[in-house]
C-alpha cells in the first residue's frame, strides 16, 4: 500500500492554504505532520480522505484517489478528525460498532469484532455509555478505537493494506493513553498499515514517527527521517523558539527556552 | 435488550389504538352490537367511510411525518429541526391560500383543487430551498438550514399579503385550513400517502446504519464509506414527498415531525435500527390519539387537529429546550 501525492495545492478564500506538496507515504511507515498553527497540516490531512478539493494529485497504489468510490475508497482508509461532536445519544458501542460499516460482515462478525476491541482496548466500563456524557480523553480513545477498528479489517492474506490518518489524537490524551497510541501506532504500521498522524508535541513526534513532513505556511519546509528533519536550527526557526536538542544512547529529547 | 422489548409490542399497542380510535367520535360505535352495525346503512357509512379512512390516514400522515422528522433531524445533526425546515409546509400554505383566494376571486368550489394546490406549492419551496441552499457544498447543510428559513420568511409574507386581500369568507377557509383538519379523509388520500409510506420503508432498512454514522459527523460518515451527499439528497427528496402529502391531504399539522422523534429517543437511544420503527408507531399513535381528542372533545363540532397537537407538542418542545439548555451548561 503506497500513497502518493503530488503538486497538492489548495487555496481557500484567495489565501493558498497548501501550495505545491508532494511526497510518498510507504506502508509499514508513521508519518508525522509537524508544524505551527496553520501551517496547513489537518488541511493536508483531510486532502488526503478527499473531504477537501484539492488541486494536484493524490493515488493509492498508483489510482487516483477519486477514482474510488465512497465505499471504496472506506475501505482502504481510515481517518479520525480532530474533533467531533455528537448531538444524540448513541451508546459507546453503537459508535465503535460503525467501524464495520464499509466492510461486508454479518451482524454477529460485527459483535465479535466490537466485543474484542473493547476489550482489548479495556474501554469495558465505557461500552453502555452515552457517548455524549465521556469526558473529551475518553472520547478521543473510543473514536480513535473505532477507526482502528476500521483499518484492521482492511487486510489482505494476513497483510495490512489500509492507511491510517489521525488528525492530533493525543491532544486530550493523558500520558498512559499517549503510550497506548504510541503502541498501537507501531502495530499498526507492523501489520504493514501506512499511519499519517498530525503531532503536536515535538518530542512525541521523536518517539512515534518514522518520517516527518514539515510543513510551514502551507509548504514543506523538510521531509524525511525524524532525526534528520528536527534540527535545532529548524524547528527554531519554523516555530520561532528557541530549542536545544540533547540525544542520549539513541533517543533525542527537545528543550525550550 | 430493553429496545427490542419496547419494539416488539408495538404491534399489538397498534391494533388497540386504531379499534379504539374506529369506535369513538361523536358516535361511539364501541357500545353497539357489530351486527346491528354491519346491517344498519348509517352505522356501516359512518364505519366504512367516516371512521375506517380517517383513522387509517392519521396514523399513514403520523408516521410518515415521524419518520420525515428523524430523517431531517438526522441528515442536518439537529435535534431541533423538523420537516417544515425545507420549506415545504410553507409552500403547501401559500399553494392552498393562493388557491383558495382565486376560487372565491372567480366564484369556483376550490375543495378539489386545494390540495393540488398545495402539493405543487409544497414541492416548489423544496425546490427553491434545495436551489438557494446548494446542499452539495461542504458545510451546505448550514445553507440549507437558511435557505428554509428564508422561503418560509417569502412563504409567510405573502399569506399575509394574500389574507389582506382575501374575503371574510375566504380568510375563515385559510384560517382553517392552516389549521389543519382530517375530516376530509377518503380512501383516495389514504392510499396516496399509504403509498408514499410504503416507498419510504422500503428505501430505509438499508439506511439506518449510514443515518447512524451521520449522527458522528460528515466528515466521520464519509471516511466510513457513506456517500453523504446522496445520502441527504434522497432523504430531503423523500420528506418533502411525506411532509407535501400530509400538508395536502389535511393541513398543517405541526410537532409531530419535531417531537415524537425526541420521545422515540428518549426511549430506545439514537441508534436508527431501533429509532426508526419506534418513531414510524409513535408518530401514528399519537396523531390517531390526537385526531380522537379533536373530534370528540367538543362533539358534534371538531377541534381543528393542528391545535390539538400544537397544544400537546409544544410543552414537550419546552421541555426538551430546557433539557437541552441544561446539558449545555453542564
Amino acid at each position: 500500500m503506497v500513497m502518493s501525492l503530488e503538486g497538492i495545492s489548495l487555496t481557500r478564500n484567495g489565501k493558498q492554504v497548501l501550495n505545491n506538496i508532494s511526497g510518498e507515504i510507504k506502508a509499514g511507515k508513521i508519518i508525522g505532520l509537524l508544524g505551527p498553527n496553520g501551517a496547513g497540516k489537518s488541511t493536508l490531512i483531510q486532502s488526503m480522505a478527499r473531504l477537501l478539493e484539492y488541486e494536484g494529485s493524490i493515488k493509492i497504489n498508483g489510482q487516483g484517489l477519486d477514482d474510488f468510490s465512497a465505499l471504496q475508497l472506506a475501505q482502504r482508509l481510515a481517518y479520525l478528525p480532530q474533533h467531533s461532536q455528537l448531538q444524540f445519544p448513541l451508546e459507546v458501542e453503537e459508535v465503535l460498532s460503525l467501524a464495520t460499516l464499509p466492510f461486508s460482515l454479518t451482524r454477529l462478525q460485527q459483535r465479535q469484532q466490537v466485543k474484542q476491541l473493547i476489550k482489548d482496548w479495556g474501554i469495558q466500563t465505557l461500552a453502555d455509555k452515552d457517548f455524549r456524557q465521556l469526558s473529551g480523553g475518553e472520547q478521543q480513545r473510543c473514536q480513535i478505537a473505532r477507526t482502528y477498528l476500521q483499518l484492521s479489517n482492511m487486510v489482505l492474506e494476513g497483510k495490512g493494506q489500509g492507511i491510517w490518518l489521525l488528525d492530533e489524537p493525543a491532544s486530550s490524551l493523558d500520558l498512559e493513553h499517549q503510550q497506548q497510541l504510541q503502541k498501537v501506532c507501531r502495530q499498526a504500521a507492523a501489520e504493514g498499515h501506512c499511519v499519517v498522524i498530525v503531532l503536536h508535541d515535538l518530542n512525541q513526534a521523536f518517539r512515534l514517527a518514522d518520517d516527518i513532513w514539515l510543513l510551514d505556511k502551507g509548504q514543506i519546509r523538510a521531509q524525511g527521517k525524524t532525526s534528520e528533519v528536527m534540527t535545532e536550527q529548524l524547528i527554531s526557526d519554523v516555530f520561532n523558539v528557541s530549542a536545544r536538542r540533547i540525544d542520549d544512547s539513541g533517543e533525542s529529547l527537545f528543550i525550550f527556552n | 435488550m430493553i429496545k427490542k422489548l419496547l419494539i416488539s409490542p408495538l404491534g399489538w399497542l397498534f391494533g388497540i389504538l386504531l379499534s379504539f380510535g374506529i369506535c369513538i367520535g361523536a358516535l361511539f360505535l364501541g357500545s353497539i352490537d357489530w351486527q346491528t352495525l354491519m346491517h344498519s346503512e348509517i352505522g356501516s357509512k359512518i364505519l366504512w367511510d367516516i371512521r375506517v379512512p380517517r383513522v387509517l390516514l392519521a396514523f399513514v400522515i403520523g408516521a410518515g411525518l415521524s419518520l420525515a422528522g428523524v430523517l431531517i433531524q438526522s441528515n442536518v445533526r439537529n435535534p431541533l429541526a423538523d420537516p417544515s425546515l425545507i420549506g415545504v409546509s410553507a409552500g403547501a400554505a401559500l399553494g392552498a391560500a393562493l388557491m383558495i383566494v382565486l376560487a372565491d376571486f372567480v366564484h369556483i368550489q376550490a375543495h378539489y383543487y386545494i390540495p393540488i394546490a398545495a402539493f405543487i406549492g409544497g414541492i416548489l419551496a423544496t425546490v427553491a430551498v434545495l436551489k438557494l441552499g446548494r446542499n452539495d457544498l461542504p458545510g451546505g447543510m448550514a445553507l440549507l438550514i437558511l435557505a428554509g428559513i428564508a422561503i418560509n420568511v417569502v412563504a409567510a409574507s405573502l399569506i399575509g399579503l394574500l389574507t389582506y386581500l382575501a374575503t371574510d369568507s375566504a380568510l375563515r377557509h385559510i384560517t382553517f385550513w392552516s389549521l389543519g383538519s382530517l375530516a376530509s379523509a377518503n380512501y383516495f388520500w389514504l392510499s396516496l400517502c399509504s403509498i408514499a409510506l410504503l416507498i419510504v420503508c422500503l428505501w430505509l432498512p438499508k439506511q439506518h446504519r449510514k443515518l447512524d454514522a451521520i449522527l458522528l459527523g460528515q466528515a466521520e460518515a464519509n471516511t466510513m464509506g457513506v456517500d453523504v451527499k446522496r445520502l441527504q439528497q434522497q432523504s430531503i427528496v423523500l420528506v418533502a414527498l411525506l411532509a407535501a402529502l400530509a400538508v395536502s391531504a389535511c393541513g398543517i399539522i405541526g410537532f409531530i415531525g419535531l417531537v415524537t422523534p425526541h420521545i422515540g429517543r428518549m426511549l430506545v437511544g439514537a441508534s436508527h435500527r431501533y429509532l426508526l420503527p419506534l418513531s414510524f408507531f409513535l408518530g401514528g399513535s399519537l396523531l390517531v390519539i390526537a385526531d380522537s381528542i379533536a373530534r370528540t372533545i367538543i362533539a358534534p363540532a371538531e377541534l381543528p387537529i393542528g391545535i390539538v397537537t400544537a397544544l400537546l407538542g409544544a410543552p414537550v418542545f419546552i421541555w426538551l429546550l430546557l433539557r437541552e439548555g441544561r446539558r449545555l451548561q453542564w
